[in-house]
């Protein structure tokens, strides 16, 4: 490893809370990370003798593995919660359940927890280091450096470069963490939706808004597409599927009538048929596996160097 | 029993001695004497450094927990409370359980706290069970002592029911409240909807939800010509509403809770679950409205909004605790920070004397010989910071802990009972 230089937070709560440099060490440590889990062997001594608990208070597959995997290969014991929200609604409070694991001496907390801004509220009262792994509607830090750091793969440095964010805007983290991260390092963002998924202030925080998904294909170099989240949804933000997938979804003949290249992304899971196309996703203009494999990478870079901090 | 109060600065427009420091002797509950170097004569002598004293100021709407939620507050704790904020009157909300709908739930208040040092005020509900479907025995609630009615916190939701209330309580000339909040375009709204809420991850609460229901409010008060209190207003077009309704002629009155008088959505960045209060912290631009509301008299007076609750529903995660914080006692104080030096102490003291007298047609009182006594005592210039322990009321959800604050009650005076604010 390159000498270590430190981020200038103990956790990573959020892109807010992070700096342009902070994302930049994030990248350049996560380079070296992809290198090694391309070994034979793929396993580092970093974390050793470092515990780190996964507590699940949300559903998850991906993001909870790739965390798994990315401790493991840093050699970190690791102890795994999963509880619906419900559960800690109805008995225990998030205090009570994280203060309980952490007597067992646990050093690091990686989260999802379906309430903004709990990662926030846990920092304050407990002294492990926090790994926001998704909280509700406000931030996905480490999906949002993962993002950006394939599209780096791709583009070189993206300042400057044009950046869609197609979908449901309203209900999405990733949405969220993505304009934070884009914006710190110099990218332009638009946001593409149907108006009522897309929040009435988020021109203020330097993005452009669009309703038209073809306008915004022409636009942009990438297009990170996001996710229908059905399960969010108490109200009826658009009257059916049908008429979303017509009118929004991302499909062949839209990107057919481009005259540049394009990058497609998608934070998964995928509704295929719905935001995008299976022709789309797995197209030679889709890094959507690309953007898993990073995942493990940039998980790793962010243990790693939020261990150096303790 | 005899107290004598040595040189306080009498502030109270309405009587011969404003604007004087002079001495004052209650004998029994009555001024019996005001002037300067008046002779001790066995009575207790009571030295308040740089005090101004006004008439007793009045709460116009906190909310208690006898019945129902005396772990959050009784009438002791909240008279207690009261008091050390200076108050000598609250208006007292009907959110309890069981609510405070029918003439023996009045009865129950007034019977309850007839010893304490504050007089209760209790607002009757307008609908069953804050249900909002049915109203009433507005008749009976009037006869047992209830000032005014209102679903609390619980917005009127059917302009029917609110209708027929406006008319029904025409009979008597009553005064229904209303805090407005439009629930189906607040929806689950958290905190104020603007950059902070979107920043934030979290739904926002529209200012368009508070200006949508003062509309419908105001042109259901001019179709019954009745009374209206639209309670703890919070955004800027708002306060501009009243205003027209105001110069239009309507029988109207506002007011603002203290909290919003000082604090703004900014304060709610750091997921402080203290900040979630009902109506939420708005804009730098609302609260400057605010104000100016308060200067022209749009807005009749400043109320504490006072909710305790227990520590159990407010240590949480933002979107999980519950509206509400504990303001009582620090009510008066709120307001003299957040309004600086923008009104006058004559006009300040105003919000919480005449105002809300006016508002609840109570009898006038004035600071004169042969009076009752009910005297506010005050430092107007003081500089304190908050510590739990000011947080009188038995629940400290306050987000003020650590605060600085200007202005400070020191004391109230009712009848025979003198109690300090300390």
């Amino acid at each position: 490893m390159a000498t270590i230089q430190q981020l200038s937070t103990r956790h990573v709560l959020g892109i807010k809370y992070l700096t342009a440099a902070d994302i930049e060490l994030i990248f350049q440590t996560a380079e070296e990370f992809k290198e090694v889990i391309n070994r034979p062997i793929k396993k580092v001594p970093s974390l050793r003798d470092i515990t780190v608990a996964n507590l699940f208070f949300e559903n998850s597959t991906r993001t909870r593995i790739s965390f798994e995997l990315a401790e493991k290969r840093l050699s970190a014991d690791v102890v795994n919660f999963s509880a619906s929200s419900s559960s800690v609604k109805k008995g225990e409070t998030l205090l009570d359940t994280v203060n309980n694991i952490l007597s067992m001496k646990v050093d690091m907390v990686v989260m999802r927890h379906p309430a903004p801004g709990a990662h926030h509220f846990l920092s304050q009262h407990i002294n492990a280091n926090i790994v926001n792994a998704g909280d509700g509607t406000h931030e996905h830090p480490t999906q949002a450096l993962l993002d950006a750091f394939s599209m780096r793969e791709q583009l070189g440095d993206l300042a400057g470069k044009k950046i869609a964010i197609i979908g449901d805007i309203l209900h999405s983290r990733v949405a969220l963490s993505n304009i934070f991260c884009l914006l710190k390092i110099g990218a332009k963002v638009r946001v593409c939706g149907p108006p009522t998924l897309i929040p009435k202030y988020i021109k203020d925080l330097g993005v452009e808004v669009s309703y038209d998904i073809r306008d915004t294909l022409h636009w942009c170099d990438v297009a990170n597409i996001l996710r229908i989240q059905l399960e969010r949804q108490e109200l009826k933000f658009f009257p059916s599927l049908r008429e979303y997938a017509q009118h929004f979804g991302v499909t062949k003949a839209l990107l057919d009538e481009l005259d540049h290249p394009i990058v497609i992304m998608h934070p998964g899971p995928i509704n295929r048929g719905v935001e995008i196309t299976s022709e789309v996703a797995d197209s030679d203009h889709s890094i959507i596996l690309q953007q898993v494999e990073n995942g493990v990478a940039v998980r790793m870079a962010i243990l790693y160097l939020l261990a150096a901090t303790r | 029993m005899q107290r004598l109060f040595r040189a306080v600065k009498i502030m109270n427009p309405g009587s011969e001695w404003h604007g004087q420091t002079v001495d004052i002797r209650v004998t029994d509950g009555i001024l019996a004497e005001i002037g300067s170097g008046l002779s001790l004569d066995g009575a207790e002598e009571i030295h308040l450094p740089k005090a101004s004293v006004s008439t007793g100021w009045i709460d116009l709407e906190a909310t208690g927990g006898d019945p129902g939620f005396e772990h959050r507050e009784d009438i002791a704790s909240l008279t207690k409370a009261a008091a050390a904020g200076g108050f000598t009157k609250v208006g007292l909300r009907p959110e309890t359980q069981p609510v405070i709908h029918d003439k023996s739930g009045v009865s129950y208040l007034l019977q309850q706290s007839r010893f304490a040092p504050v007089d209760l005020l209790p607002i009757g509900a307008v609908s069953k069970n804050l249900a909002g479907a049915e109203i009433t025995e507005m008749l009976d609630m009037r006869a047992a002592g209830a000032v005014a009615f209102s679903d609390g916190s619980h917005s009127i939701q059917h302009a029917g029911l609110l209708l027929r209330a406006l008319l029904y309580a025409k009979t008597f000339d009553g005064l229904i409240m209303n805090q407005p909040q439009e629930a189906t375009i607040a929806g689950k709204g958290q905190l104020h909807e603007g950059i902070v809420s979107t920043m934030l991850g979290m739904r926002g609460i529209p200012s368009l939800a508070e200006e949508l229901m003062i509309e419908r409010d105001l042109r259901l008060l001019e179709y019954t010509d009745s009374r209206l209190h639209l309670s703890h207003v919070s955004t800027a077009n708002g306060v501009e509403k009243i205003r027209e309704a105001k110069a239009q002629g309507l029988r109207v009155t506002a007011s603002v809770a203290a909290l919003n008088l000082l604090l703004t959505v900014k304060d709610v960045e750091s997921f402080d679950s203290h900040c979630k209060v009902l109506p939420p912290l708005r804009e730098e631009s609302d609260r400057q409205a605010l104000l100016e509301g308060l200067k022209d008299g749009t807005i009749d007076c400043i109320s504490s909004n006072h909710t305790p609750l227990e520590l159990e529903t407010k240590h949480l995660e933002f979107a999980y605790a519950d509206f509400g914080a504990a303001t009582i006692s620090t009510a008066f104080a709120t307001a003299r920070k957040g309004v600086g030096d923008f009104l006058t102490e004559e006009e300040l003291i105003a919000k919480f004397t005449s105002g809300p007298r006016d508002i609840f047609q109570l009898e006038s009182s004035s600071i004169a010989v042969g009076e009752y006594a009910q005297l506010t005592f005050y430092q107007y210039d003081k500089n304190w910071s908050v510590a739990l322990q000011d947080i009188h009321s038995r629940s400290k959800n306050s987000p003020l802990i650590g605060t600085e604050l200007s202005g400070c009650p020191l004391g109230i005076l009712n009848g025979d009972q003198f109690v300090t604010s300390k």
